[in-house]
């Protein structure tokens, strides 16, 4: 045989042996975590489990690295983690619908997917501040703005239209009237904000503008901060990609990325800018108090939210007036869904950003048939009727129904009526179905399961006999980040529906609203 | 025998005399070695120069700890793996690929000619997608990565077949246009002599053109791992670039750049050049063997 046809033939079991190789190594990185923590406790008792996948752009891989070490470390868990550029990544997830988390270089890239539906949960991390990038020793002395607009200095720029530097610095330089000065005095715009720190580097550039966090890594560089930048600030936060198929353990690492003496306290060492941030917990578990009213049309969210992030939330339910005195003789929870801003206005110091999210309308509920034939407030006042109401101190509902009949004058002849007063709305429509009643005042949403037994009532003419339900999470919180997830989840489409099913209205816009302030 | 045409170019040539010993012919010859040379020159100069800057960025220091990080270690043995099996398997497609294009004229075949061109002409980032977007692409409810990773239990995307086969597809093409020109210039004759002596088409090729087809298939095996060697764009979409497991050397230096690493990138770039230089060398040395 000649030579050629012999060394094809011998290629065949060299490239045998080498995809051989290739094999062994494969499958001795690809097997994920089989030996869970052993309390037990958290998101590792599903054995055997694949490892996690974070798709990560490619400048935070310094702090990603030294992460990724904690967290494989402390609870045993395997990840994988894949850098890029944040867009190429962006278009990776998006096409190859694989893996579990998502941390692109900035926050635009993160409102990119969630725009997309290619993520759901952002939990945020930091921030990082626009900056003049230097070298070391500032040999330019550039201190103002006006020192990047000398002929001499040679400045070059991220592109505006494909860098959030380039983009944040134009917006915010254009409301000043600054950008066209910055403009004609940058002798190039280049691809990444990664490639305007190599130029000054290396020497093609003076100078350069770029987020402080990234000069962690050049210890050969520098930056000036300038009051015209103030505002060009961009924050980094992680998302759970949409179509995990563990998002308990994709949020459990979003979690620990996130949480300030874990993750984000790495985070400041490489550079960022961070404050708050929840504390980390295996399985942290929120309290959460809320109105009893809102119990039926917030349970099953509460719930979903539980098995998707494998915390737990311990609930209180009950009169917003035993819940707020329960908050000043020192309980404070996480977060506090009160029936109506009353109830909210007095923890203020515990709740200063609440939210107003549903409405519920007070009525007069009376047997089916309304055999009294009761048609207004006034004829509460009848003779004989046993009439049943909130109790003013301990409810919302109470508050507001006392305040109703004073506004209508005729508080006093239907407290003569008035045979029961308690916490909740439940009691009432209890009372009324065993027929101790035969009147009594509660919010619609009372009455959406007695449909059968029982006739609602409109009250026209009366402001007051809407309450209003807002959302707060605790300042002092220790999972402020989490609550404000539980927040968000309240506030989704499907949530919503809940709402409307239970006799509320919704009154919430559809703003987004983080309770992590970063 | 010489031809009349050589003979009369033989006497038109300038006869030798010179005061100082030097063939009047040979110093005509002069500016044109100075013109040659002096533009060869310029291209071996700048890469020289280029790599001497490198060597002169990096310290020797430096040098060392980035090769000895483990994870740079592991894209060493990735690549130096991949691309061989890229370029292996290049040259077993490129051949009888090249033969067909170069000796048969049928219906597409220049449509065919096209085709194999287009992993060269595209940009790499979109032929990543590309794969990418093949892999996972609903078909109904099938999906080829889904039915290998499930079915099969061979994943692609993210893995290290996601990168051989990203070097594969651009490294082959390369290698379809170096085995193509060699059979061109391969003179056909060889082989109907042999069919008209009894050979099947099959051994023809065999016996006679693959033979002399050798030093091409290890120019195209040369290329075809020289090209692997160089893959970013694809591997960085359709494979990823997770550390201990897709990370090949040209995604190492890409990872180093982004965190301002520039010594460890200019490290892994000479590492690239010296193993760059040592492959092309044995390929040379195996090649000189093979056509001996």
């Amino acid at each position: 045989m000649n030579r050629t046809g012999l060394a094809m033939i011998v290629s065949l079991p060299v490239l045998a042996g080498l995809l051989g190789i290739l094999m062994t190594n494969g499958s001795s990185t690809k097997t994920g975590n089989t030996h869970p923590k052993s309390d037990g406790s958290g998101v590792n008792g599903d054995a055997p489990q694949r490892p996690l996948m974070v798709y990560c752009g490619a400048s935070n891989r310094a702090v990603m690295e030294a992460i990724k070490t904690d967290y494989e470390n402390e609870t045993g868990s395997t990840l994988e983690i894949q850098y890029g550029p944040s867009q190429t990544l962006l278009s990776s997830i998006e096409v190859s619908r694989l893996g579990d988390l998502y941390l692109p270089a900035d926050d635009s890239y993160l409102r990119m997917a969630h725009e997309k539906g290619l993520i759901k949960e952002q939990l945020m991390i930091g921030r990082q501040q626009g900056v003049v990038a230097v070298k070391k020793g500032n040999p330019k002395s550039i201190r103002s703005f006006n020192d990047l607009l000398q002929d001499d200095l040679r400045l070059v720029q991220a592109n505006p239209d494909s860098a959030a530097i380039g983009n944040i610095t134009r917006q915010v330089l254009q409301k000043q009237g600054l950008w066209e000065k910055l403009d004609s005095a940058t002798i190039a715009y280049r691809a990444t904000v990664t490639e305007v720190a190599n130029d000054i580097l290396i020497g093609a550039a003076d100078a350069g503008l770029v987020y402080d966090a990234m000069l962690h890594t050049y210890p050969d560089l520098e930056y000036v901060e300038l009051s015209e930048l103030s505002d060009a600030s961009s924050a980094i936060g992680i998302g759970v990609v949409s179509v995990t198929k563990q998002p308990q353990r994709a949020l459990h690492f979003a979690r620990y990325v996130s949480a300030r003496d874990r993750g984000r306290k790495r985070y400041n060492e490489y550079g960022f800018r961070t404050k708050d941030g929840d504390e980390w917990a295996d399985v942290p578990e929120l309290t959460f108090f809320a109105g009893s009213m809102l119990r039926p049309a917030v349970e099953d969210t509460i719930t979903e939210f539980e098995q998707r992030e494998r915390v737990r939330v311990s609930r209180v339910y009950n009169g917003c007036g035993i819940l707020v005195a329960q908050m000043k003789a020192g309980q404070h929870p996480d977060a506090y869904f009160a029936c109506d801003t009353e109830f909210m206005q007095q923890v203020t110091d515990l709740f200063p950003e609440p939210v107003a999210v549903s409405l519920n309308e007070l009525v007069i509920l009376v047997q089916k048939g309304n055999p009294q034939g009761i048609r207004t407030l006034r004829d509460l006042a009848k003779k004989g009727l046993r009439v049943g109401i909130g109790h003013e101190k301990q409810c919302a509902m109470g508050w507001l129904t006392q305040r109703m009949l004073k506004e209508d004058g005729i508080q006093e002849e239907v407290m003569e009526n008035v045979t029961v007063q308690t916490p909740t709305g439940d009691m009432l429509v209890n009372q009324l179905r065993t027929g101790s009643l035969d009147a009594a005042v509660v919010y619609l949403s009372n009455a959406a399961g007695s449909v059968e037994v029982l006739d609602a009532i409109r009250i026209h003419g009366l402001s007051c006999s809407v309450a209003t339900q807002p959302f707060a999470v605790a300042e002092d919180s220790r999972y402020r980040s989490l609550a404000g997830r539980l927040f968000e989840k309240i506030c989704s489409a499907a949530s919503r529906e809940d709402f409307l099913a239970e006799g509320f209205r919704w009154q919430k816009s559809d703003t987004p609203v983080t309770a992590d302030r970063n | 025998m010489a031809s009349p045409d050589n003979e009369l170019a033989a006497a038109d040539l300038p006869k030798t005399s010179s005061a100082d010993g030097i063939p009047l012919r040979r110093r005509s010859d002069v500016p044109f070695f100075l013109v040659t040379g002096g533009i060869s020159s310029s291209f071996v100069l700048l890469i020289v120069l280029l790599l001497m800057a490198d060597l002169v960025f990096i310290s020797p220091g430096s040098f060392r700890t980035a090769l000895l990080k483990p994870e740079i270690q592991a894209a060493f043995r990735l690549t130096l793996v991949s691309c061989s099996v890229a370029a292996i398997l290049s040259v077993w497609v490129a051949t009888p690929l090249g033969y067909l294009l170069s000796r048969f004229r049928f219906p597409g075949r220049w449509l065919l000619d096209t085709l194999v061109d287009i992993p060269i002409v595209i940009p790499p980032l979109v032929l990543g997608l590309s794969l990418l977007i093949l892999f996972h692409l609903k078909i109904g409810s099938w999906e080829l990565e889904a039915w290998l990773r499930d079915k099969v239990g061979f994943p692609v995307t993210y893995r290290w077949p996601a990168v051989v086969l990203a070097q594969f597809s651009v490294a082959c093409a390369f290698a379809v246009r170096t085995m193509r020109v060699t059979f061109d210039q391969i003179n056909p004759r060889a082989e109907e002599v042999a069919r008209t002596l009894g050979c099947s088409r099959g051994q023809a090729f065999v016996r006679v053109a693959l033979p002399q087809a050798g030093r091409g298939m290890i120019a195209a095996g040369t290329i075809a791992w020289a090209r692997a060697l160089g893959e970013f764009g694809p591997i960085l979409v359709f494979a990823g670039a997770t550390r201990m497991r897709t990370e090949v050397l040209s995604t190492s230096v890409f990872l180093e750049l982004s965190i301002g690493s520039l010594d460890a990138a200019v490290a892994v770039s000479l590492l690239m050049v010296a193993m760059a230089v040592v492959v092309l060398l044995i390929l040379r040395i195996l090649g000189t063997g093979l056509t001996a």
